[in-house]
């Protein structure tokens, strides 16, 4: 009998997740190639024109001469297929070139604009799962009203949109109260609005499937078993019940994880915050191919890892998998 | 210059506040607290609504730069409220009968804030790092396409070789989109320059956190305002924290909050509400140039048709639609040019009135005379639509305010369709010439910015993936004799009289829906005083400015 909801692996088990990951790591590199290929051909087939979105659109006045350098500098007159190659070639040097729009290299903007996006989105992770765990064990299978009152609150939760609560929060927490700071400063008092507004849906999606399986595993003979060994309905729901439930809820935050950034675009506006999310959106619709593969190289590696950490944690959480894997 | 590219909150005209400052010159200037003793020291915190992708202002050229430039660069010339030149780095010029030559006698005691010294090789380094393909600058390098050469026959002594007569140089001259920088910092790679310029102005950069801030501290040494401030020798402020809040209501509260000293883009909502608030104080002034328009398309139909261009144009209630969505806080456009612009009249703008019932004349004389149960006109059959992409970077005010001109345009018989789009589809269609009529603006401090939205230079001038600045696709030998002569005198007499027959044209040729001009509108806190706009493109300069706190 293990001691909590983890069951660590023994050696043998370790040597075969090693095998595992590795085969992670295999097919993590193709899929990078390929969101390269892809965004680089997409961007490539969507209508306009890069050199005059970076000099500066229809009313901006450039001398020919000048749109002329800037298509030979960004590598524009060359054939389509051409440039394809450099840009691999450059790519699996390590080098992500400069971005057209930012003016900077790619490997910078993204250096600088990271670490917000990962705290966001880990932050905002944390306090989905927190909160999702205290409203599933707290009310699913308790009285019919506490149970229906949660799984109530979590539908709500599940259903609001991100930048909606991102205003409202606003309105009340900062304009309102004024407990927070309506622009995300450093530290601690500037991350609670916009995690919360990232997070609270999350939550109500995490616990409706979480409660679900919870349900599910209540019903289960070993449940009963383990009641009559004495344990407190609490310890059963801990310790027995929950390492199901939260199964299908792992899987499901790898996917979160790529959702949380993907809307981090407009709760990194909203609330003036600095990350990927506000330069992905300008380096698409300024067509900087540099800039947009770069994002979406860091945001197709962090899925990668986050699916893969859901899967290691899967088989922690479940020792059965472990039987199945061989 | 222009931009399209910004959110519509940043663009509006004008209220009952700033007719009366407008009335009053121009420039709306701080008023009662202004009597008080300045005082030296602390921090000023600005708070913007759009950061730039790159500081030095000759790269690329957007509004977000010339704000940021106007802290830390010096211009060669100045200009007033009236639009007049006068000296800045540049103590005095004498240009040459043709017009082709300027010289330019140089202050011979400015230093740069890295210790180098402005002289006449530094102009010349300027000058040739705009005209520089390489520097991508599509504003100040758009600007003096005629530029050819500098000499230097001494240190403080500058002879510009234009192409031909270019009586706006001194005028854009004056634009901080052209403010001198060091020689050795232009010298270094472009992108290196972006993050870290050098000028001579009363602030210098220290640091840019992108999406977040820029910090600017005092030059110390600074002693060569130009005779528009109010005062002389160093900048009041320690420091000046440059933030970048996108928000608009986030950007408004950090005001109403004190959180920051001064914002810019006051949301038209927010307006009424700042001026009864006893801690903060509008500044609100148009700017010169072309004011935002809609150019009708003239190079296909129906739009080809005169009569057609006019009924459009009478068939829109701009004043009610201005009301109903900047909350009455905006002024219908006075004519081509903006009402601060050099030579600017409201002489024509009769041309523009609402009419609905000549409109419908209009329409039957050009014989767009059946209509459907909708009232939509149709000719052999074929439907008076008018297509207008409206991308959406223009923001929902934008669009709102292209609503209620369907709505009016409707009611004569139009079928208007706005059609939403992503910048690049946006860019495509302009590229192309796809559309019936197309939001356009173009801020510049000059009359000649006629001749860059209208004359025939402009349609096809940049030669590549369709660039036209000339968005209504205009093409009049008058017009364009006249916009070029004006460029040939530097008499302010035959200038007047010029522009006024070019202004005239262009109305009589209804060209554009005219909606309302661009302007700068800033919210300030009690805690900031003496803050004002340099009046050569109405930018915020915060060196006369200082804090109470």
């Amino acid at each position: 009998m293990s001691a909590g909801v983890l069951a660590f692996p023994s050696g043998d088990g370790l040597g075969r997740l090693g095998q595992r990951v590795a085969i992670r790591v295999l097919v993590g590199i193709l899929v990078l190639l390929a969101s390269a290929t892809i965004t680089f051909f997409a961007l490539k087939l969507t209508p306009g024109d890069p050199v005059r979105a970076v000099l500066g659109g229809p009313t901006a006045n450039p001398s020919p001469e000048t749109i002329a350098a800037t298509i030979r500098e960004f590598g524009l007159d060359r054939p389509l297929i051409v440039q394809y190659g450099l840009y691999l070639e450059r790519l699996v040097s390590g080098n992500l070139g400069v971005s057209f729009s930012q003016r900077q290299p790619v490997a910078s903007v993204l250096a600088q604009q990271i670490g917000p996006t990962l705290q966001l989105t880990a932050s905002a992770m944390l306090v989905a799962w927190a909160l999702a765990l205290v409203s599933v064990i707290g009310t699913t299978r308790r009285n019919r009203f506490l149970s229906a009152f949660g799984s109530g609150l979590e539908a709500v939760a599940a259903s609001l949109p991100q930048f909606w609560l991102a205003l409202v929060l606003l309105a009340v927490f900062a304009f309102g109260l004024k407990w927070f700071p309506p622009q995300s400063r450093d530290g601690f008092a500037g991350l609670v609005l916009p995690t919360l507004a990232l997070a609270i849906p999350l939550a109500g999606f995490l616990a409706q499937v979480t409660r679900e399986s919870l349900e599910l595993a209540l019903d289960q003979p070993f449940i009963l078993s383990a009641r009559t060994r004495g344990l407190s309905d609490l310890a059963v729901r801990l310790r027995h019940a929950l390492r199901h439930a939260v199964l299908p809820g792992i899987s499901l935050s790898a996917w979160a994880v790529g959702s949380l950034i993907g809307n981090a675009v407009l709760v990194e506006v909203i609330f003036s915050r600095q990350g990927l999310g506000r330069i992905l959106y300008q380096a698409v619709t300024r067509q900087d191919i540099p800039l947009t593969i770069g994002v979406t190289l860091v945001v197709t590696i962090v899925y990668i890892v986050a699916s893969t950490l859901a899967d290691l944690l899967f088989v922690l959480v479940d020792p059965r998998i472990k039987a199945a894997t061989r | 210059m222009k931009r399209i590219l910004r959110r519509a909150s940043l663009a509006r005209g004008s209220t009952a506040l700033a007719t009366l400052f407008l009335l009053a010159g121009g420039i709306s200037h701080a008023s009662a607290e202004d009597v008080t003793t300045p005082v030296k020291g602390g921090t000023l915190i600005y708070a913007t609504d759009r950061e730039p992708t790159c500081l030095d202002p000759h790269v690329d050229g957007d509004m977000p730069q010339v704000f940021i430039a106007q802290q830390y660069t010096d211009s060669l010339v100045s200009q007033d409220k009236q639009g007049r030149i006068g000296p800045w780095l540049a103590k005095s010029w004498t240009i040459s009968p043709d017009g082709k030559t300027y010289t330019f006698q140089l202050r011979d005691d400015v230093t740069f804030t890295n210790g180098e010294k402005f002289n006449a090789a530094a102009l010349k380094a300027n000058l040739d790092h705009i005209k520089n393909p390489a520097t991508q600058s599509s504003t100040a390098g758009g600007y003096i396409q005629q530029y050819v050469s500098t000499d230097t026959p001494d240190e403080f002594t500058a002879v510009v070789h234009l192409s031909k007569p270019y009586a706006a140089f001194l005028e854009v001259l004056a634009q901080g989109f052209l403010g001198i920088q060091a020689p050795t910092a232009l010298a270094r790679d472009r992108n290196v320059n972006c993050e870290s310029p050098i000028g001579s102005g009363p602030f210098k950069v220290v640091k840019w956190d992108r999406q977040s801030e820029i910090v600017l501290e005092r030059n110390p040494d600074y002693n060569w305002a130009p005779p528009t401030a109010d005062h002389q020798g160093p900048a009041y402020l320690d420091q000046v924290i440059w933030k970048f809040i996108p928000e608009p209501s986030v950007r408004y509260a950090s005001l109403a909050s004190g959180d920051v000293d001064v914002i810019e883009s006051v949301p038209p909502e927010s307006e009424a509400e700042a001026e009864q608030n006893p801690d903060l104080k509008l500044i609100v002034t148009d700017r010169p140039g072309n004011p935002t328009n809609g150019s009708l398309n003239i190079t296909r139909a129906p739009f080809d048709d005169i009569r057609v261009r006019e009924a459009f144009i009478r068939s829109a209630d701009i004043t009610s639609a201005l009301d109903s969505v900047f909350f009455g806080r905006y002024r219908r456009a006075p004519g081509p040019l903006s009402g601060v612009t050099p030579f600017a009249t409201a002489d024509f703008q009769g041309l523009y009135d609402y009419d609905p019932d000549r409109a419908n004349k209009l329409l039957d004389e050009a014989g767009w005379t059946e209509r459907d149960s909708a009232g939509i006109r149709s000719k052999d059959g074929k439907k008076l639509t008018i297509h207008i992409p409206i991308g959406d970077f223009q923001g929902p005010a934008d669009r709102s305010l292209w609503e209620q001109i369907q709505a009016t345009a409707g009611q004569a018989g139009f079928d208007v369709q706005l059609e939403t789009v992503g910048f690049s589809d946006w860019l495509d269609r302009d590229s192309r010439w796809d559309y019936d009529a197309i939001g356009a603006y173009w801020n510049t401090n000059t009359a000649d910015v006629l001749r860059i939205v209208l004359s025939s230079e402009f349609i096809g001038a940049a030669g590549s993936g369709g660039y036209h600045q000339n968005a209504s696709g205009f093409k009049d030998a008058e017009f364009d004799k006249t916009v070029a002569k004006a460029l040939e005198t530097q008499d302010e007499a035959t200038r007047r009289e010029l522009y006024h027959q070019a202004q005239k044209i262009v109305a009589s040729n209804f060209l554009q829906v005219l909606t309302y001009p661009q302007s700068t509108r800033l919210g300030v806190y009690k805690t900031a005083h003496g803050v004002r706009l340099e009046p050569s493109l109405s930018v915020t300069t915060l060196y006369d400015a200082w804090v109470s706190k």
